[in-house]
């Protein structure tokens, strides 16, 4: 066996078909390494079925919090040939492949030449001795904890733990695969504390959650009591967590018949005062265009969750995109104002979230929160929530008392704050009665199309966005502050731009980086950035440069200003980002 | 009661004889009857010419999207069941638009009353034919009864047919009906036949087509299989049903969250959120 390696930074991958318990295993490392401290990554790569086709788990173990999977792997289980293929060109030299061989062993010219790779037949092992193939990632288990360099009872605890729900005899039957594991690997020459020399993690209490977990917290802490959704991948864990937690806080979550009934379910719901919310993926949210224009023109606060996948239709379900952007910033006929921000891990989906609740209520409209496949299902570890920053801000809501003190009502009243945003009252309170009506109307809410009234309610509409400016959230920057080459970006790629910077400050490029987290309204953070440097590279998970083009609309000069577009369904890793912008400023050179 | 001044309930702009004025004419009466506060009452309305019936009342009124009235209403009436929730839209908005709502709101059972106006006729296009026509209706098209939809499907408690042109009858049926949603049993449909007079003016031939079941001893509104059994013989003689067809002896009034009066913040609702959190506690602990 190979020398003790220090580990500090781990990237695992385990595939094979789906239903071979790939994820169960990930979940297992997850955990055998989140309780030594280290920060987690957890991602899937899976197809939009409920068993078989290819289906691999991620991780990345880190001893300092990393926003993404790493470039190269360091451990590969694989329970076929289309898993071993699928992760050996990610191999590090000196990685290890722990090869399932129940069809033959793995064919060495296609693994880097310092691999390690221990083989068994876990498959037929588990048939043979076991009975049941499904108990081949116990055995397994045992191979990967001894790579990993851990105790025997560690692995053994941690099977138990993830088995506590099932009845005994399961779980006696899958600690005697995981031992018949470690035997084997014994067998092997791997022996316990063989394997890598895990370091020391970070003390803490943390959390690990994806971001539609965090979204749906986020949503709960800041009085949402009430969601409506219909099924669709990868928005479905929120539908899933507030059908779960809503009534405890005395909500109601709603599985509708589709999403024309979601977004005006939601509409119902708000206009008797309720936080209401919505989430779906683009094909949902492209149906919901018209509930969107109806909460431009009504005036309604509603958030709308869009976890997008790569499109266009129904595009590819379970890959994360970020191609929405043309239409959460330009869908819906008319002209409205509307709110868009971009959450870029688990800590903010909470946080964003929360926030875009105090705004539906505040604008009296609708409020995205834009999440992409990668961003709302990667499970992440965060330091916690901050429970006591979220704050309830209710706008201009109007109590029955404050009515009483008022002479007359008029529900889209002009003479306001001069902000456009007119004080509201929910349906059924004593003093308010209104009509609402997405119809052009006038202050009292009765149909009008009077040019002059007109031209007065669009012009108070759009106004509303000024006052919410201020509490937008800003652009993170981060790496050099006075580097001549900014890398952009937002979402999913938030934590990839971070790591890809250090990458091109090793290589000689120093650059800062921008991450952005409102996308509408533009805060002109971009502009200043292209008018202070030399070039900005805008990262975006999408064919057309989608939000270069809302830029640009928005009077960005295009000068200075380079997409790096991505859309093979495939998350950017840091190295291959800093590799294509060296490319780029050395073609320029 | 405090005396703010709200909107003036305006003057409706449907043509002289319209029969959506029986409609409006029993739901004053009604509300009035029953002595709702007017700020208790939301009418969600549908578009096209029954969806100004809002604008009349003096109530809160919603003017909802195209086919949408039914979740907007399901979603005011969950998230606040003090509320007395009136959908009230035609028969475009309701069988045609809208006819996948209408399934799941029989289905959803959510306690509000549906008044789906049907004047058979797309109006406000000008006389564009609906799949609500019975009367005059292109038999190659056929036509949706949403009187025997409801009783289709077995979780609906409330299905009526009304006529405007039978005003003391209608009353009595949107009494009942908002009676039957107010409290809490369920979903109340009530169709009100109500012919347009400038695209298809029918009046003359509706006594003849209704067969009043409130009238006919041997019809047994308890009974679903029977209602439906007279609602398919009816029609095989071109004829419907009118009156109370259909209402769920068992139909219970139902325990229901009010999500509107939910508190926001608080102790109670922090402990809750830091019981939540901690399950996703990497150690477990």
């Amino acid at each position: 066996m190979a020398v003790a390696e220090r580990v500090t930074d781990l990237n695992v991958m385990v595939g094979g078909q789906g239903g071979d318990g790939s994820l169960t295993l990930v979940g297992l490392v997850a955990d055998l390494l989140g309780r030594r401290g280290y920060h987690l990554y957890e991602s899937r790569d899976v197809g939009s079925r409920i068993k078989g086709g290819c289906a691999a788990g991620l991780l990345r173990a880190s001893t300092v919090p990393r926003g993404c999977l790493g470039d190269r792997l360091d451990l590969l289980v694989a329970f076929d040939r289309e898993a071993l293929e699928r992760g050996a060109p990610l191999l590090r030299e000196r990685a290890w492949v722990v090869h399932d061989s129940s069809d033959g062993p793995a064919p060495r010219d296609a693994l880097p030449p310092g691999a390690t790779v221990v083989e068994a037949p876990f498959g037929r092992l588990a048939v043979r001795d076991l009975r049941r193939d499904l108990y081949k990632n116990s055995l397994a288990f045992g191979v990967v904890a001894r790579v990993l360099g851990l105790p025997d009872g560690d692995a053994e605890q941690a099977l138990r733990r993830s088995l506590r729900r099932l009845p005994a005899r399961l779980v006696e039957a899958n600690v005697q695969a995981l031992r018949r594991g470690l035997e084997h690997a014994g067998e092997a020459g791997l022996g316990e504390g063989d394997g890598w020399r895990l370091a020391d993690g970070e003390a803490g209490r943390r959390l690990l959650l994806s971001g539609n977990d965090a979204v749906a917290l986020g949503f709960l802490a800041a009085g949402g009591r009430f969601f409506a959704g219909y099924p669709i991948t990868p928005a479905t864990e929120i539908l899933d967590r507030l059908l779960a937690h809503l009534p405890a806080f005395g909500g109601t979550a709603v599985q509708c018949e589709d999403e024309l009934a979601a977004v005006n379910m939601a509409i119902g719901a708000a206009l008797t005062g309720v936080r209401a919310m919505t989430a779906s993926s683009g094909p949902g949210i492209a149906l919901m265009q018209e509930g969107i224009g109806q909460l431009g023109s009504a005036e309604i606060g509603v958030v709308v969750v869009d976890c997008q996948r790569a499109g266009p239709s129904t595009g590819m379900p379970t890959k994360p995109e970020q191609s929405d952007l043309g239409m959460l910033v330009h869908g819906a006929n008319g002209d409205f104002p509307r709110i868009v921000l971009a959450p870029a891990d688990p800590a903010e989906c909470f946080e964003l979230t929360a926030l875009a609740v105090n705004l539906a209520e505040r604008l009296q409209g609708p409020v995205y929160v834009a999440l992409d496949q990668a961003v709302a299902q990667d499970a992440v570890t965060v330091d916690g929530i901050d429970l006591d920053a979220v704050t309830v801000e209710r706008g201009k809501l109007l109590g029955e008392a404050d009515l009483a003190r008022l002479g007359e009502y008029r529900r889209y009243s002009l003479n306001g704050d001069g902000d456009g945003i007119s004080p509201w009252a929910p349906v059924g309170a004593c003093g308010g009665c209104h009509l609402v009506t997405g119809n052009e109307h006038d202050e009292w809410g009765r149909v009008s199309a009077d040019p002059g009234n007109r031209v007065r309610m669009v012009e108070k509409r759009l106004r509303k966005l000024d006052a919410l400016l201020p509490g937008l959230p800003r652009a993170l920057r981060a790496g050099d502050p006075d580097a001549e080459v900014v890398l952009a970006g937002f979402g999913m790629n938030g934590g990839v731009l971070l790591e890809a910077a250090d990458a091109l400050a090793a290589a000689g490029l120093p650059v800062q980086v921008l991450r952005l987290r409102t996308l509408w309204p533009v805060l002109g953070e971009l502009a200043e950035a292209a008018e202070r440097s030399r070039r900005v590279y805008l990262v975006e998970q999408n064919a057309t440069g989608q939000y270069a083009r809302v830029l640009a609309g928005a009077g960005l000069p295009a000068a200075g200003l380079e997409s790096v577009l991505r859309f093979d369904g495939r998350p950017f890793r840091p190295a291959e980002l800093a590799r294509a912008i060296l490319e780029r400023e050395e073609a320029r050179a | 009661m405090n005396v703010t001044r709200t909107y003036e309930p305006a003057a409706p702009v449907w043509c002289a004889g319209c029969g959506h004025f029986g409609v409006l004419n029993a739901l004053r009466a009604v509300l009035r009857d029953l002595e709702l506060p007017l700020h208790e009452v939301f009418v969600v309305a549908g578009i096209g010419c029954s969806g100004s019936i809002q604008n009349y009342l003096g109530a809160y009124g919603y003017h909802a999207l195209h086919g949408r009235l039914l979740p907007a209403a399901a979603g005011a009436a969950l998230a606040n069941p003090e509320l007395t929730v009136i959908g009230a839209g035609g028969d475009g908005d309701g069988y045609a638009i809208g006819a996948g709502h209408l399934v799941h709101a029989f289905r959803r059972n959510v306690p509000f009353t549906y008044l789906l106006m049907n004047n058979e006729t797309y109006g406000l296009t000008k006389g564009q034919r609906s799949p609500g026509r019975f009367v005059d209706r292109d038999p190659g098209e056929g036509w949706v009864d949403g009187a025997l939809l409801g009783l289709g499907i077995p979780s609906s408690t409330f299905v009526a047919r009304g006529y405007s042109g039978w005003p003391e009858q209608l009353a009595r049926l949107l009494r009942a009906a908002i009676e039957h949603a107010r409290s809490g049993r369920g979903f109340a449909f009530l169709e009100v036949v109500s012919p347009c007079v400038t695209y298809d003016d029918t009046y003359s031939r509706w006594r003849h087509v209704l067969h009043d079941v409130d009238a006919d001893p041997g019809w047994d509104a308890t009974d679903r299989a029977a209602a439906f059994r007279g609602a398919v013989r009816l029609a095989a003689e071109d004829r419907l049903p009118a009156g109370l067809i259909f209402r769920a002896p068992d139909a219970r009034p139902r325990e229901r969250p009010a999500p509107a009066s939910a508190p926001l913040e608080g102790e109670a609702v922090r402990r809750r959120l830091r019981e939540l959190a901690g399950r996703y506690l990497v150690d477990g602990s």
